[in-house]
């Protein structure tokens, strides 16, 4: 019986593309929060900020109760939407609220602000999956991602074979891919 | 041609592992059945300084080991003595005042007292607070080191705090060093 002859390079091709399409939504979401988390110390990628100018008037001295319904009053704010209340300083008084808002008021002058947190719809959970921060199960996926990158980079390597292989132009590339992160690792390693 | 087939299905299944992993969002912690023990654990009466409205105690994200059965040490007890607490674990429970904007690595917990504030802190990427956690109680557990600063210090550790979570500083309200603690966390329970 002859012996059936595996193809590689076109077994190559084939994992290679259908890797390719299976890992091109999470490679495209990484990316996009590699880009933003790598520029954290600039912008917040998770959350935005926005503070509104509020006063209040005069409240009531020492009865912090007193002060948060004060607060909760003079804003119309839902009662219910009170988490909870905490005497920063000497003057600063917060009341926490739902939805991660704050009201931050200097009880002297009864001028403060109004805080709001909002999550960046989309790219806070993009984030949470690149840095892993829901653990558990995630962690697993995230390997069997890894995984499929390399198998993707191999295939994508080996696929063709001749002077546009590996043994061809393909070894320049990948010298000129390497380099890079080593010239980095070289001048961490003298400069230290 | 048939094992092709086999890996396409492989890879797709774990993309199909992913989506329903990614639907349960960032914001629950790892599940732990270390939850419970932090919560029974959690009876400090909430101070007058400090005042979460009343928290479920049968209902908690869980961060890192969570928390186990151990007495639960006062903040402003650690406060008054810190040094006394060097090196020594403890469990502390308080309203959560602050997070780490950027990284989510850090909780800041209100103490019994105005002003009285305990940090707790993790590293990068091993527990991740959202800022949701703000105005919530919580139980924390973790190692404390405690450390004498020259009022230099303490003033750039104070501005430092303060861009951290977005509120505003005057160096001058620093008058004097500080021994200053943070609980080197190993894990936490925070109750809606």
């Amino acid at each position: 019986m002859a012996e059936r002859k595996i193809r590689w390079r076109k077994l190559f091709r084939s994992l290679h593309r259908d890797i390719g399409y299976a890992v091109a939504a999470l490679t495209l979401a990484y990316s996009i929060s590699g880009i933003a988390v790598n520029h954290i110390e600039d912008w917040n990628p998770n959350y935005t900020f926005a503070n509104t100018k509020i006063d209040v008037g005069g409240l009531p001295v020492g009865d912090y109760q007193a002060m948060q319904e004060h607060v909760v009053q003079a804003l119309k704010l839902n009662p219910k939407a009170v988490k909870g209340h905490f005497m920063e300083t000497e003057t600063l008084f917060r009341v926490f609220l739902v939805n991660t808002e704050e009201v931050s008021v200097d009880i002297t002058t009864g001028k403060g602000l109004f805080k709001q947190v909002k999550t960046r719809t989309g790219l806070y959970e993009i984030n949470a999956l690149h840095l892993n921060s829901i653990k558990g199960i995630w962690t697993w996926v995230a390997d069997i991602f890894a995984l499929m990158l390399i198998i993707l980079v191999l295939t994508g390597v080996l696929m063709m074979k001749g002077k546009r292989g590996i043994t061809g132009r393909g070894k320049w590339f990948i010298a000129s891919g390497l380099a890079v992160p080593l010239v980095f690792i070289w001048y961490m390693v003298a400069g230290a | 041609m048939f094992r092709i087939q086999i890996l396409s299905a492989l890879t797709f299944a774990s993309l199909t592992v992913a989506a329903s992993a990614c639907d349960k969002g960032p914001q629950t912690g790892t599940p732990d059945p270390a939850a419970k023990a932090g919560e029974t654990n959690a009876k400090t009466p909430a101070a007058e300084a400090a005042t979460p409205t009343s928290a479920s105690a049968e209902k908690g994200d869980v961060y890192g080991a969570g928390v186990s059965e151990m007495p639960t040490v006062a903040i402003s007890e650690i406060i008054a003595d810190p040094e006394a607490f060097d090196g020594k674990t403890v469990q502390v429970e308080g309203m959560v005042t602050d997070v780490c904007a950027k990284r989510g690595c850090w909780i800041e917990m209100a103490g019994q007292a105005p002003g009285e504030k305990a940090r707790f802190k993790v590293n990068d990427g091993e527990m991740v607070f959202p800022m949701s956690a703000k105005g919530k109680s919580a139980v924390a557990q973790g190692k404390i080191v405690a450390q004498k600063l020259s009022l230099e210090d303490t003033r750039a550790m104070e501005e430092h705090y303060a861009k951290e979570s977005g509120r505003e500083f005057d160096p001058e309200t620093i008058t004097e060093g500080k021994t200053v603690f943070r609980i080197e966390g190993t894990g936490a329970v925070i109750r809606d």
